[in-house]
């Protein structure tokens, strides 16, 4: 006991507390430890900044033709006042698009319309590839076999060719290019759980479980899926990543986002003919996506690393 | 359990393939015995005659000729009266006669090559992708996807073509077109995009040229859907638009917000009174009245296709949606569809709300818009009123231009309270040509013919076009870039002048009208062969019309079997009973 109670003074006295410290501080201090992790964190906060106030700090709306109301015309370039624009002119950041609306505010709503994109279908395919691949995992058997030959065949397609094939029977429209998108990347979660419920499955605490009477249900979802949290949150960020990428995609190609909605593919689609004549029309949409892609994937780069006990020393 | 995998596994592996032989022995199975039927059966039929003609010294003139009036459209029949000579007999008085024969669609084919790629089901491949005719080129390749090339006519009757070599190129990007002219991979591009034209005429390298806009550009609703069976409804809509604002924005120069449906330039276009103003609070107040104060929703359907008429085809779009949101308070979804299922559905009036859709002249006449769209027949806006369409019917027999204006004046305004449509816009649009090539044009028809160009001097003539040819047998065609291909290797009787709209003779030295204008002799240009050596006679321009006009003959097929303009022009004899 004395012994004890002296080894933990002394280890206080050096400094080192024996505080107990959960998964999610450690990964959160590791985190903040990588430089790359925290770009893509700042870049994703002002995002989310930007799309949760978008409609305060837009100076139009997205849909507003400023034909008649201001002295522009489709397609002008940028007019910055800091920048040398005359002062008499109306102030457009990002100059006016081929409708005659100001580009700045509608890059501003895309933020919101990327974000939500991303998020909402990452969460459809959590959700629905958690079920398959915990009930696929645990359940075993012919069972597995179906399920998982079913995420085989649709992992045997290219997603975005398989997502182009679902939008081609719902029809056009952002709702149909989420769900589409949503549905090809079920595949991915439903593996990613499975692997995780068959490593512990079988492992000591779950039988433990399993004697002392505890249903099916709880011991999958108490005992078992907790471990399959990591690698889903590390697989969910990149996932968002090449969600927003997809419907970017399936935008520019007038399958996803309708007009008048500001969705930053359907914009860089539309102006692509433009590209010599007003390349901001082009560019500044595909840095915004090629931005948001970016935060997601230093984000989940970082998050792996900080969740992989292995790497820990290296932090 | 392993086994029974295994079982069931090499069982749906045996299923498959069994499947699949059968289906592709079905697929090669089925055309090999039409493969020699086909050129068999018309063989035995008409060629025999053919035979015989050069070795007969006398002429055996051959003839098409309908039962009576009621089991034919105009033409009642065409006859060969001669080695060199062909009778046209109408039904009834056509003052736009040369005009209408002069259209590419009407090319002479040999009678030989006509019943020789006759398939069972349609035109074959080879006469679908290699037509034979008489003009200044020859097809000698067509490359899927990638271009078409055709040779000079070495026997051509006229003036020989300039450069030995043409090739069609295509994309409906018009920026690479721009970019192709410029790096000179192209000698001419179509469709210059509208923010392009500064560009072009600020380059030395190349030279603009502005067609006329012989077009229009509407805005469309099918009247058998709800709301607009009203009329106050669509009156509202056509006052609730500013198309002033659409022209102004979104057209390249030398486009004008359209009075009427046909532009100015035409003979009669411009009869009657000109479209509403735009008047928004006028238009709320009539749809308000109409049963529709806070406006509907609907959607505004469109292909994404550019056309002279059209050029920023999604823009334009969504300025409507924008506009009739602001003005109207009515929400209108966009769709875009697929465009040969956007014609398809457009053109039957399934369409339950706003289209957009244009037309191009194909001949510089008044019923070319007016009877087309506003007969009443064409179910395209829902139900026609008959307060034009008889009017219009009354004026298509009528020569003289003055003598049938009142008349175009009673119709215009008729159009103009019923609404089947709103016209919004003539559409200027422009081609670009390399400095150096002589004779650029931009024809107020499109119909560009290239073998008066010279390229430079160089031997290959390289031309750009929106989109790929859909067949080149061009009397069962309608799209303007398959006719354009068309022109280049087909001949009709007469053919417009080059970069204009006045016919002059092509095949035919004259046509000579009697005194009511129902029967025209024809006297062919003698010593004209065709690309595979036969010679042009009497009796081609007869098997060319039974082909297009009789639906009962074995030569009357093609890509789609539908004959579109053979049907409209004229009226298709003998069709079967729906």
């Amino acid at each position: 006991m004395t012994n004890a109670e002296n080894d933990i003074k002394s280890l206080n006295a050096e400094g080192i507390s024996l505080k107990s410290v959960s998964l999610w501080q450690i990964t959160w201090r590791r985190l903040f430890r990588r430089l790359s992790a925290l770009v893509g964190m700042t870049i994703l906060g002002i995002l989310v900044f930007i799309a949760l106030t978008a409609h305060w700090i837009a100076p139009y709306a997205y849909d507003d033709v400023l034909i008649g109301k201001e002295d522009v015309k489709a397609r002008q370039a940028p007019c910055i006042h800091m920048f040398g624009c005359p002062k008499d002119q109306p102030q457009h950041i990002a100059g006016i698009d081929g409708n005659v609306r100001d580009e700045f505010s509608r890059l501003l709503y895309g933020a919101r319309l990327s974000l939500m994109v991303g998020f909402s279908t990452v969460t459809f395919a959590i959700i629905i590839g958690t079920v398959l691949g915990a009930i696929a995992g645990y359940v075993g058997g012919w069972l597995d076999n179906l399920i998982m030959r079913f995420m085989d065949v649709l992992l045997a397609f290219p997603s975005l060719l398989l997502a182009i094939a679902i939008v081609t029977v719902l029809g056009p429209g952002l709702i149909n290019a989420l769900l589409a998108i949503g549905i090809v990347s079920i595949p991915a979660y439903a593996r990613v759980v499975r692997a995780s419920v068959l490593s512990v499955r079988e492992m000591e605490y779950v039988s433990a479980t399993r004697a002392l009477g505890g249903d099916s249900f709880q011991i999958l979802f108490r005992r078992i899926m907790p471990n399959a949290l990591t690698p889903l949150i590390v697989q969910g960020t990149l996932g968002i990543a090449s969600a927003i990428l997809d419907a970017a995609a399936l935008s520019f190609l007038g399958l996803g986002a309708q007009p008048p909605l500001p969705e930053w593919g359907s914009m860089l689609g539309a102006e692509r003919n433009q590209v010599f004549t007003a390349p901001h029309l082009v560019f500044l949409p595909g840095i915004a996506i090629a931005l948001t892609v970016l935060s997601f994937n230093l984000l989940g780069d970082g998050l792996r690393d900080a969740l992989d006990p292995r790497l820990a020393h290296v932090s | 359990m392993k086994r029974n995998l295994l079982a069931l596994l090499s069982l749906l592996v045996l299923a498959s393939m069994v499947l699949a032989a059968c289906g592709g022995g079905a697929a090669t199975e089925a055309p090999a015995p039409e493969q020699p039927e086909q050129p068999a059966a018309p063989a035995t039929e008409e060629p025999a005659p053919a035979t015989e003609a050069p070795a007969m010294p006398e002429f055996e003139g051959k003839s098409l000729m309908a039962a009576d009036c009621d089991s034919t459209g105009i033409i009642k029949g065409v006859e060969a009266t001669g080695q060199y000579e062909v009778t046209f007999t109408l039904c009834q008085p056509d003052p736009a006669f040369l005009s209408k024969i002069a259209f590419s669609v009407y090319g002479i084919y040999p009678e030989e090559w006509l019943a020789a790629t006759a398939g069972d089901e349609g035109r074959t491949s080879e006469g679908l992708e290699k037509p034979v005719g008489t003009g200044p080129y020859m097809v000698s390749e067509w490359n899927r996807g990638e271009s078409i090339t055709f040779t000079a006519n070495p026997n051509y009757w006229g003036t020989p073509a300039s450069a030995d070599t043409l090739v069609f190129r295509w994309s409906t990007e018009s920026a690479q077109r721009l970019l192709e002219l410029q790096s000179g991979t192209v000698d001419a591009i179509d469709n210059v995009g509208p923010e392009d034209f500064e560009t072009v005429s600020n380059d030395p390298n190349l030279k603009l040229m502005d067609r006329p806009a012989l077009n229009v550009f509407y805005l469309a609703m099918t009247n058998t859907f709800a709301p607009f069976d009203n009329q106050d409804v669509r009156q509202a809509i056509a006052k609730g638009i500013d198309r002033q604002r659409i022209v102004d924005t979104f057209y390249p120069p030398g486009s004008e917000v359209a009075s009427h449906f046909t532009p100015c330039a035409i003979p009669n276009g411009c009869a009657g009174d000109p479209w509403y103003d735009f008047d928004p609070e006028a238009a709320r107040a009539q749809l308000a009245a109409a049963g529709y104060p806070d406006g509907f929703k609907t959607k505004i359907y469109y292909r994404d296709v550019v056309r002279g008429y059209l050029p920023q085809v999604s823009n334009v779009a969504q300025d409507i949606q924008a506009q009739l949101k602001e003005n109207l308070n009515i929400d209108a979804e966009i769709v875009v569809m697929e465009s040969g299922a956007f014609i398809e559905e457009s053109s039957a009036g399934r369409l339950d709300g706003f289209y957009l859709l244009g037309w191009g002249a194909d001949f510089p006449h008044v019923t070319n818009f007016l009877d087309y769209h506003f007969g009443a027949a064409n179910p395209q806006f829902g139900n026609q009123s008959p307060t034009y369409t008889e009017v219009l019917a009354k004026a298509a027999q009528i020569a003289d231009p003055a003598e049938a204006e009142p008349l175009y004046v009673e119709a215009n305004n008729a159009i103009r309270e019923y609404v089947p449509m709103i016209p919004v816009a003539h559409g200027g649009s422009g081609t670009a040509w390399r400095a150096d090539v002589t004779n650029p044009q931009a024809s107020p028809l499109s119909n560009e013919v290239f073998y008066v160009t010279d390229p430079g001097g160089r031997d290959v003539f390289v031309w750009m076009q929106n989109a790929e040819p859909i067949s080149m047998f061009c009397a069962d065609e309608t799209d303007g870039e398959s006719l354009r291909a068309c022109e280049q290797v087909v001949e009709a009787l007469y053919s417009y002048e080059v970069n204009g709209t006045a016919v002059e003779p092509a095949l035919a030295t004259g046509c000579e009208p009697n005194d009511t204008l129902d029967v025209w002799v024809c006297a062919l240009r003698e010593g004209v062969t065709f690309h595979d050596g036969t010679t042009f006679d009497a009796n081609d321009v007869v098997a060319t019309f039974t082909m297009g006009l009789d639906a009962s003959s074995p030569l009357h097929k093609g890509n789609t079997n539908v004959f579109e303009y053979y049907d409209y022009l004229w009226g298709l004899m003998n069709k079967p009973a729906e």
